[in-house]
């Protein structure tokens, strides 16, 4: 009886394995304590372009993107979670993340944010890529600590280069031989820092 | 006025309780129509993920199963196979229809999640896989031009992880290899969606196993003899035969256990539903028995006494049972949500699924079970003495 179900295992076990599709944290409650160690909790909030402010606000976030959504995958129909994390009933932090078409497959990039909308952690759940190693790193996501939307609002995804002054001008390529995907990381964070300030900070403005 | 709007009123008059009763009544019911329906729903899905399958029969190297999980955990190191030769000698046999050879690889991807996970693929033939799986679609490209071809098709979940469209390179983490996307599966709702295919040919060339195999998917003529098929197949060296009607008679006996003892449980509820139906109805009776007196003294016969009692307990099992099928249908994906996080194996598709025939059956079930205990309360009730009934009110 065990040996059947082994067998009827190896050959679900795919979906199994990769039945996680969009970007939510593998393990919010460990992730979560990890990134905001004086967090009591956190709350998950769904949303998407199509429901918070949809054709129009598509338009606004591929304007401050500098680029366009393209591909099956990057719609206005994408779900994105939002976690609100709170210490006692006041909120300390924001954890959201995106996914990205990589060179070589699919990469999630984690940003923790604080309520002032600045880069307190960047975390890469998943990647697939030749310089996977280096862009997972903990040097590498340290470039990303303090900064915020206004030091990325010089960066163009569509070309890649990074502007020759300012904080991202000393942003290092780990791997510059491995191909695009230190531009797509960019071009993530870029795009995360976007739909948090439309999700969350310039709400709260308005 | 009709018996039936005497009855109607008459449980009006304590609305709480008829309330309390009826609700009873609908939760048995709800119980029992959902079970029926998860009995229906599973058979259902398992059927039709086995025949996703493509074959009725796999083959693979003895000791495979245990293997399998080594697959999972160590990403397909120390894995038995069968030789590729094993295709031809099956094929041979005159109850085969078409074999397709696999060969399934794991890779140990440490920059998946925060531990690492594994990736797997399936290395399939280009000629007799696709006609295996006619009910595959693809959302946009094909299956690979030849066995030998760098690329890969994936399933639509294993696609939208990795963002990949057709043209995109993908990298095998560990090995480092790289192949073409030729296609992107529609949605099956089968552990396809989940799957990175690519040629056999390719597979056995990146992962060193030229000539290897992990398993062969039989599909056998209409009309064969299963079971003197598999002896057959047992007289190959080295083999394990799956027989997947075998694998779903398994999975049903395992669920079967855990069936029994919800039926019962849903008997049980049935049971108390009824002990509650008796003891509203009979209080009925108790209550009334001056006014019941009076009835027969006006010239009502026992039997239009017992009727109308009757009629009592038939209109408060109709709207409980009738409630109870209304939840169950309203709840029906909310119970399947919770079986699929108490199950460990739940097929793809709809779990709990009704129709008119599991809520018919399910509505004379209570109907029937309703009446029959109303017939004591009934009874009693066509027994009354008139006289000895008013004697008894005016006390």
């Amino acid at each position: 009886m065990k040996k059947l179900l082994l067998i009827v295992c190896l050959f679900l076990a795919p979906s199994i394995a990769l039945a996680a599709v969009g970007c939510d944290l593998n393990d919010p409650d460990r992730d979560i304590a990890r990134l905001f160690p004086a967090s009591s909790g956190y709350k998950t909030v769904y949303l998407s372009i199509k429901t918070s402010g949809g054709e129009a606000m598509l338009q606004r976030v591929e304007q401050r993107l500098g680029d366009s959504f393209h591909g099956l995958y990057e719609t206005i129909e994408v779900p994105y979670t939002l976690y609100e994390v709170h210490q006692g009933k006041e909120i300390i932090g924001y954890v959201h993340g995106v996914n990205q078409k990589g060179e070589y497959g699919g990469i999630q990039v984690f940003l923790s944010l604080g309520t002032d909308g600045v880069i307190k952690s960047f975390y890469i759940q998943k990647l697939t890529s030749k310089a996977a190693k280096e862009l997972r790193s903990k040097q590498f996501g340290a470039q990303f600590e303090g900064l915020s939307l206004k030091d990325f609002q010089a960066y163009p995804p569509a070309s890649g280069q990074l502007p020759t002054s300012g904080p991202l001008a000393t942003l290092k390529n780990p791997a510059p031989a491995a191909g695009q995907d230190f531009q797509h990381v960019l071009r993530a964070v870029k795009k995360n820092l976007i739909l948090m300030d439309e999700f969350v900070f310039s709400k709260k403005k308005r | 006025m009709n018996i039936y709007s005497v009855a109607y009123k008459n449980l009006l008059r304590k609305k709480t309780r008829s309330a309390l009763t009826a609700g009873g009544i609908a939760l048995s019911a709800w119980v029992l129509v959902t079970l029926l329906g998860f009995n229906r729903g599973y058979e259902q899905s398992l059927n039709r993920d086995i025949d996703n399958m493509g074959f009725q029969v796999l083959l693979t190297a003895k000791g495979c199963p245990y293997e399998a999980a080594t697959l999972m955990l160590k990403g397909g190191t120390g894995l038995r196979y069968i030789k590729e030769g094993m295709v031809k000698t099956v094929t041979a046999y005159p109850e085969v229809e078409r074999v397709t050879p696999m060969l399934m690889q794991g890779v140990f991807d440490p920059n998946k999640g925060e531990n690492g996970a594994v990736a797997a693929y399936l290395g399939v033939d280009a000629l007799t896989f696709p006609p295996m799986k006619r009910y595959l679609e693809f959302k946009e490209g094909g299956w690979f031009k030849d066995n030998n071809a760098r690329e890969a098709v994936l399933g639509y979940e294993a696609a939208e992880l990795e963002q990949r469209e057709i043209g995109d390179k993908l990298l095998i983490p560990g090995i480092n290899a790289e192949v073409r996307v030729a296609g992107v599966l529609k949605r099956s709702g089968t552990q396809d969606d989940g799957t990175i295919f690519l040629p056999m040919g390719t597979v056995q060339t990146l992962f060193s196993k030229k000539g290897q195999l992990t398993a062969l998917g039989i599909k056998v003529k209409k009309d064969t003899d299963m079971d003197a098929f598999e002896n057959r197949l047992y007289d190959l060296p080295d083999v394990q035969v799956v027989s997947l009607a075998q694998v779903k008679t398994t999975i049903m006996g395992l669920l079967s256990s855990a069936k029994v003892i919800v039926l019962a449980l849903a008997l049980i509820a049935v049971i108390i539903a009824m002990a509650g139906v008796i003891n509203t109805i009979l209080m009925s009776v108790l209550e009334r028995y001056g006014e019941i007196g009076i009835i027969k003294s006006m010239g009502a016969m026992p039997r239009d006494v017992f009727k109308m009692i009757w009629t009592e307990t038939a209109l408060l099992c109709s709207v409980g049972g009738l409630t109870g099928i209304l939840l169950s249908l309203a709840t029906a994906r909310l119970s399947e949500a919770a079986i699929r996080r108490f199950l460990p194996y739940t097929p793809h598709g709809a779990l709990v699924v009704l129709d008119g025939r599991i809520a018919g059956f399910a509505f004379l079930m209570i109907l029937a079970a309703g009446l029959l205990s109303g017939l004591y309360p009934a009874w009693r009730a066509s027994r009354v003495r008139p006289l000895e009934a008013m004697r008894a009110e005016s006390d």
